[in-house]
């Protein structure tokens, strides 16, 4: 049957020059005909934006500013300021055009028009660019600001209440602006704005959240000081005594998903900054619960549930544990094998997943066995780096399971190959969440690290050991470090030739350089001299590229960055545990990693740098007559240079973890039925370090005290030589 | 056959640390990595037998009382390679778990009668028999007290003809790094006897590596 034909719908560049148009009736028709069309439909404002429409809008708004005022101009003022926040609606382009066509400050000037019509489109307009992250930033410190958003939140206007609210949670980040809110009694309206329209709930909940969020003063000010301060608050609970706390607890009942998602996630920043408060079991409960069946909301509720649901759990164990015992390892696994999940949902649920699998093995345990790790590694090639990403995190998290991890189950080539090509990712967050989870699988206690290095993921882990980035540098080596924890000589061997003794020793600590080392036959004071000339006008990125390429020439100093050093000697002490053979690995080069070893003993930074590098020399020390006296020489240069061994320092030290790495090594060089013993003990002997051994017989740490004694035991056995 | 068991509430498991309650202190050579070697005495009234054991420790979270590795038997009669399988173990502490096992079948009279045979256990039998021990303060012993509980076996299938549905209590001293233990099933010889050492794998003295988890 033949339908009636639609008016052909105006072109693009019609709705511009019609925008031109001098007639005023034009103008207003052709804002009115863009806004319907880009209202809701993303594709169509990308259309309208890319033939400059907004920068039009924009000029329409500030010529008809400047016109004396009559109906039509007037129209022509409200349907321009509406379809600037149309543009701006949920669409970062749309508020980036919007900014960059000046009409910001014009929109602003608008709010104190006698107009309510104009008022109200200007603050909804206003309130979608503030919506964005894009929105310029709010400086509530100024008084002339402060006193602009009371006004505001004092507005009987729903849109004009909800814009200071959504200012609020848009700039509001530092302590001084919470407390600055707080005193200028921005609580007490945003309570009152609790018990206002739907929009004003929401906005307000959000607005607390922001001024709440790690500020403990601020949170106690609100619950101690509303109790019977406010109508809404009775308003909300119906009896004397309570408090605004009540009150968002209650607000988790409403029958709107969004207020119940914001009165949760106020309370979650409440607990999370006071944690005195909201303790009860109950209350944890609720919020648990409650999270998981906003999960199910189809629209953007359910979206961001997750991302709530992972401020509540995250680093908590208790509250897990919870979660695990309310199913939410199966509701989120549940929800991960629903295809087609928006990128954003996606994102959340494998976060959230990632917090119930941080510390409890229970829940681990539960994820693995309702096989959804094929959806995980399928999420791993993402389009989305932010999805990408957090499935590497939900793998790096899940991956903590010792048990599995020592039944082999995750060194397969399914995980592994898309690791690795992560390792390539254009985007460094999902480098550096691929090598967290790639720094757990290669622990591998069975024999397949093999599949790693057949995978290219040993040639990755070190062309990112150099990496400019130091996040990079640091999570390569640490993987690398894992990967040689009990690795076969094989495996130790195919890595070392990859690194390099070279690199190695220049991640540890300086090398130390002939003059032949220097370029162009400059002497190393006038080639330091010349580097340093040019490193100045580096930023600080390339300056670390520089050095650590530098290092790898045996040229400069050590990597600048201590925890990468405290890596690169836990990587160096797994390479020669193991069968004593593998000993000889630091022996590379002329020793070129022992004496990098030393040098950053020398001058250790942190006890941590000194832990690994003493078990390095104990490690060594407990091998051959050789390798016992190049530690020896280590510990106790010929040359005395008037400073304090580092030995003597670190049995002395305060952190006994250190105290204990520094005695093993001298267990091991005082080890009994050696032919060098004697001398060695006699040696240590005149360097103060028996007698300093003595003094630890009953010390704290019995871990200390006992290898302690087994020195002084070893030592014994020479007695009669050393009176 | 392995049998597998259920686990009831674990009774053994207390929630809340009291006063004093503390963890045992980190011992290196209870540390991942380190290594033993000995014996388990699987005699019975037919014959007297003994299998060569390794053990590696391979996870250790002292906060939650948890220690895990490998063991290998080598010398199995009816077996053509080593027998591998993989344990987890509870630390006695006080916090996590008490003296009392509180399932796999092991009754608060059958862990005193385990226990009791260590010499190093003998100070708090009159705190154990009274409430498990979860009012002690075992952190500056130079013993450590355990459980270890075979969970599958790493190289072989369930068909074996192996069993591991009991368990071990565990000594291990601090201070040499050897552990005793005695394999406790209902439906096995009782009181076998496992006795390991520290190994040093060919070297003068003893090395010690390390990985950490992101």
């Amino acid at each position: 049957m033949p339908t009636p034909t639609s008016a052909p719908p105006h072109s693009a560049p019609d709705f511009l020059s019609r925008l031109a148009s001098p007639d005023p009736e034009i103008k207003l028709k052709a804002l009115r005909d863009i806004k319907n069309q880009i209202i809701g439909n993303r594709t169509k404002k990308l259309s309208f934006l890319k033939l400059g429409a907004v920068p039009a809008v924009a000029s329409v708004l500030a010529a008809s500013l400047s016109h004396s005022p009559d109906d039509v101009i007037h129209n022509i003022v409200v349907q321009s300021a509406a379809v600037l926040g149309s543009f701006a609606c949920g669409f970062d382009a749309g508020v980036r055009a919007v900014l960059d066509s000046a009409s910001f400050p014009h929109l602003l000037r608008l709010l104190s028009s006698p107009d309510d019509k104009v008022v109200d489109a200007a603050a909804r307009s206003l309130r979608m660019i503030y919506q964005s992250k894009l929105a310029p930033k709010f400086d509530f410190l100024e008084a002339k600001n402060m006193e602009f958003l009371l006004s505001l939140l004092n507005s009987e206007s729903e849109n004009v209440s909800g814009l200071g609210a959504s200012i609020i949670t848009h700039s509001c980040e530092s302590g001084p602006e919470q407390l600055a809110l707080c005193d200028a009694g921005v609580l007490k309206k945003l309570i009152n704005l609790l018990g206002g329209t739907l929009s004003q709930r929401n906005a307000s909940l959000e607005s607390l959240a922001a001024i709440f969020r790690g500020n403990p003063d601020v949170v106690s000010k609100f619950v101690e000081g509303s109790k019977n301060g406010s109508e809404v608050v009775l308003k909300c609970v119906g009896s004397e005594g309570v408090n605004a706390l009540t009150c968002v607890s209650e607000l988790t009942k409403d029958r709107n998903l969004r207020t119940r998602l914001l009165a949760c996630e106020c309370l979650i920043v409440i607990r999370n900054t006071c944690p005195g408060y909201l303790q009860d079991i109950g209350i944890k409960m609720k919020l648990v619960n409650l999270l998981i069946e906003l999960l199910d909301d189809p629209g953007q509720v359910g979206d961001d549930a997750p991302s709530v649901f992972s401020s509540l759990i995250t680093e908590k164990e208790d509250m897990q544990k919870l979660a695990f015992e309310a199913n939410a390892v199966n509701k989120f696994c549940h929800h991960l094998q629903k295809n087609q999940l928006n990128p954003k949902r996606l994102q959340g649920v494998l976060l959230a997943l990632s917090d119930l699998c941080a510390k409890l093995e229970s829940c681990r345990l539960a994820f693995l066995s309702l096989k959804v790790l094929n959806s995980v590694t399928d999420a791993l090639t993402h389009d989305s780096a932010d999805v990408r990403s957090a499935a590497c995190i939900c793998l790096r998290n899940v991956t903590r399971s010792i048990k599995n991890l020592c039944a082999g189950y995750f060194m397969n080539e399914m995980l592994v190959i898309p690791l690795v090509r992560l390792l390539d990712d254009p985007s460094i967050s999902v480098q550096v969440a691929a090598l967290g989870a790639i720094s757990n699988v290669v622990v591998d206690f069975t024999t397949r690290k093999s599949t790693f290095v057949q995978c290219g993921g040993t040639k990755q882990l070190v062309q990112l050991s150099k990496s400019m980035d130091s996040t990079l540098r640091l999570n390569a080596l640490w993987a690398l470090r894992n990967m040689m924890f009990l690795a076969d000589d094989r495996c130790k061997e195919t890595i070392i030739l990859e690194l390099t003794a070279s690199l190695l020793a220049s991640l540890i600590a300086a090398t130390s350089t002939g003059p032949e080392a220097f370029p162009f036959g400059m002497t190393a004071p006038t080639f330091q001299l010349q580097v340093s000339a040019s490193v100045k006008s580096l930023k600080r990125s390339d300056k670390v590229y520089l050095i650590v390429n530098l290092c790898s020439f045996g040229i400069l100093t050590a990597d600048p960055e201590p925890s990468i050093q405290e890596q690169a000697l836990g990587f160096v002490r797994n390479l020669v545990d193991g069968c004593a053979k593998s000993i000889e690995f630091i022996f590379a080069e002329d020793g070129i990693i022992l004496d990098a070893v030393g040098r950053q003993l020398q001058s250790a930074s942190k006890a941590e740098i000194g832990i690994q590098g003493m078990y390095v020399l104990g490690n060594v020390a407990s091998g051959n007559e050789f390798h016992k006296e190049a530690v020896m020489h280590q510990l106790l240069p010929q040359v005395d240079n008037g400073t304090q061994s580092f030995m003597m320092k670190f049995l002395q030290s305060n952190d006994s973890r250190l105290r204990t790495a520094a005695v093993w090594a001298i267990v091991n060089l005082t080890f009994p039925a050696c032919p060098g013993a004697f001398s060695r003990v006699v040696k240590l002997k005149n360097a103060g370090i028996e007698s300093q051994i003595r003094n630890m017989v009953n010390d704290p740490c019995l871990d200390v005290k006992l290898r302690a004694r087994t020195v002084l035991t070893q030592s014994m056995t020479f007695s009669d030589g050393l009176t | 056959m392995p049998v597998r068991v259920v686990e009831s509430s674990t009774l053994s498991q207390v929630s809340d640390a009291g006063p004093g309650q503390t963890s045992p202190q980190v011992c290196t050579l209870l540390s991942v990595g380190q290594a033993f070697s000995g014996t388990q005495n699987v005699s019975n009234q037919q014959k007297d037998e003994a299998w060569r054991v390794n053990v590696r420790i391979q996870g250790c979270d002292l906060d939650h009382g948890y220690l895990c590795g490998t063991m290998e038997a080598l010398n199995v009669p009816m077996a053509d390679t080593p027998v591998v399988t993989f344990w987890e173990g509870e630390i006695v502490d006080g916090k996590n778990y008490t003296f009392f096992t509180g399932k796999w079948e092991a009754s608060p009279e059958d862990d005193i009668r385990h226990w009791t045979k260590f010499p190093s256990f003998q100070p708090f039998l009159g705190q154990v028999e009274l409430d498990g021990g979860k009012s002690l303060d075992l952190s500056n012993y130079p013993y450590i007290f355990m459980r270890w509980k075979e969970q599958y076996f790493v190289n072989v299938g369930t068909d074996c003809g192996l069993t591991i549905a009991g368990f071990y209590y565990v000594c291990f001293s601090c201070a040499d790094g050897s552990i005793n233990g005695f394999y406790y099933d209902p439906n096995s010889s009782p009181f076998q006897k496992l006795e390991l050492k520290s190994t040093n794998e060919g070297r003068s003295g003893f090395s010690f590596s390390s990985y950490e988890l992101q």
